[in-house]
Order: C-alpha cells, then sequence, then structure tokens
C-alpha cells in the first residue's frame, strides 16, 4: 500500500505573505467543508474549494506547477493537506498558519453570511475564541504532543463534516 | 512484528493500541508496539484518516478502531 516517504517540515507562511503569493499568482486551496465555506470564505480572485473529505480522491486536479497555499480554519487541517500533498510529490505547496481566523483578524478580504461582524470570534467557528496568539495549539482538538506547528487535528476527513474546526 | 499505530493521540487511537496490544498478548504473539504522533511522521505514510496501522512497514489501515477479526488476521499471519 502505502510506501513511507520522509518528509521535510511543511513551509508555513502567514496570511501577508499569502497576500503577496497570490499576487504573485498562488492558488488558495480551501480544505473546510461546504457548509463552512459559505458561513465566511477568503474573498480572493483564485481559490479552489476541496474540502478535506473529498481531498485523497480529487488532489489531483491540483496543480503541480503553480504556487499552492493551503487554507482552513484555524491551520491544522490544512496542515494535514499540505504535508499530504508533498507525500504525493507536490513542492511548490505551503500552508497558512492560523487559517482563516488569523486571516480575518487582520482585516484580510473575506465574505459570506458571517462575514458582516468584523470581529475574530465571528470567524472563529467551533472553538468559539479569537484568532490564537501564538502558532501552536490552536486546534480544538489534542495538540500532538511536541508539535511545533499548528497541527493537531486527530479528525479523520469524514469527521470534518460535522463542521468541527479540527 | 513491527506494529506502528499512528495517530496524535485522540481517543480512537488510544483504542486501537489497546486493543492491538490485548490481542496480541492474549494469542502470545510478540509485537514491538510504538505510536506515531508527530504529524509530519504520520504523514510520510501519505495515511488522511486516523488512526493508521502499519505492520512490518506496510500501511494495513486507515480510519476508525481496527475491528477485533481484522486484529487477529494480522496476528496469525
Amino acid at each position: 500500500m502505502n510506501a513511507r516517504v520522509d518528509l521535510p517540515q511543511a513551509r508555513e507562511v502567514c496570511p501577508t505573505t499569502t497576500r503577496r503569493l497570490i499576487g504573485e499568482g498562488a492558488l488558495l486551496v480551501d480544505v473546510r467543508e461546504r457548509a463552512e465555506v459559505a458561513q465566511v470564505a477568503f474573498d480572493v480572485p483564485d481559490l479552489v474549494v476541496m474540502p478535506l473529505s473529498e481531498f485523497e480522491q480529487r488532489f489531483a486536479e491540483l496543480p503541480r506547477d503553480r504556487e499552492l497555499v493551503m487554507v482552513c480554519q484555524v491551520g491544522a487541517r490544512s496542515l494535514k493537506a499540505t504535508y499530504f500533498l508533498m507525500y504525493q510529490g507536490y513542492t511548490r505547496v505551503a500552508n497558512m498558519e492560523g487559517g482563516i481566523n488569523k486571516w480575518a483578524s487582520k482585516g484580510f478580504p473575506i465574505k459570506g453570511a458571517r462575514a458582516g461582524a468584523s470581529t475574530p470570534a465571528a470567524v472563529s467557528g467551533c472553538c468559539g475564541t479569537a484568532a490564537p496568539a501564538s502558532a501552536a495549539a490552536t486546534s480544538c482538538c489534542e495538540p500532538a504532543p511536541g508539535a511545533n506547528t499548528a497541527s493537531g487535528a486527530c479528525c479523520s476527513p469524514a469527521a470534518a463534516g460535522s463542521g468541527s474546526c479540527c | 512484528m513491527d506494529i506502528k499505530v499512528l495517530g496524535t493521540g485522540c481517543a480512537n487511537c488510544k483504542a486501537t493500541i489497546a486493543l492491538i496490544d490485548q490481542i496480541a498478548k492474549a494469542k502470545g504473539v510478540a509485537v514491538t508496539l510504538e505510536k506515531v504522533e508527530e504529524l509530519r511522521d504520520i504523514m510520510g505514510y501519505g495515511v488522511m484518516s486516523t488512526p493508521g496501522v502499519v505492520i512490518d512497514g506496510k500501511v494495513v489501515h486507515a480510519g476508525g478502531v481496527p475491528s477485533r477479526d481484522k486484529i487477529e488476521q494480522w496476528l496469525t499471519a
């Protein structure tokens, strides 16, 4: 089945860098479930919605020759998707730390039913907290011990369909 | 038999380890059971759904706690 690959540490970029990369032609890939995206979404010209629950089946739709920035609610699911793409041989991929929570807290463009409120709480999802101050322990799941990135997602992609921020 | 359980420490991952340990002991099969909890290491096997189970380097299961029958089959190899 799956051969083991020694993966390097995933590239992580902040929302500000993400905006710059988008300006340079990068594609934003939102791995939240569709119900979450309907509530609030990134308002950028080039965006693909590919829920984590569909990711394994659809990832090949993503271009290999273009910079990809993976995003989600807090940066946990998108980190998993980032590593998955790296496992599949993608080299031009990075995770946006902090997710749409951090993006919105910086006043960057969002749209959707909940976009009217400007506070981070409006886009904080199931955790109901403001955008995290640090990159660590931003997931509502048990944090991975020794993790030095915004990881800790313990849920399977199917579980993410329940609207959790995992 | 080298068995690795991939998962970041959620309840299903703990249940999987406990179940494998219990069945291995009951059958008297010698196994080295190891937890792989770092996301980067887990994803090194390309496993999106955890818990995952790797036996002697091969991924045999991904997603949810494996059934008792399945574990018994692995340990009967």
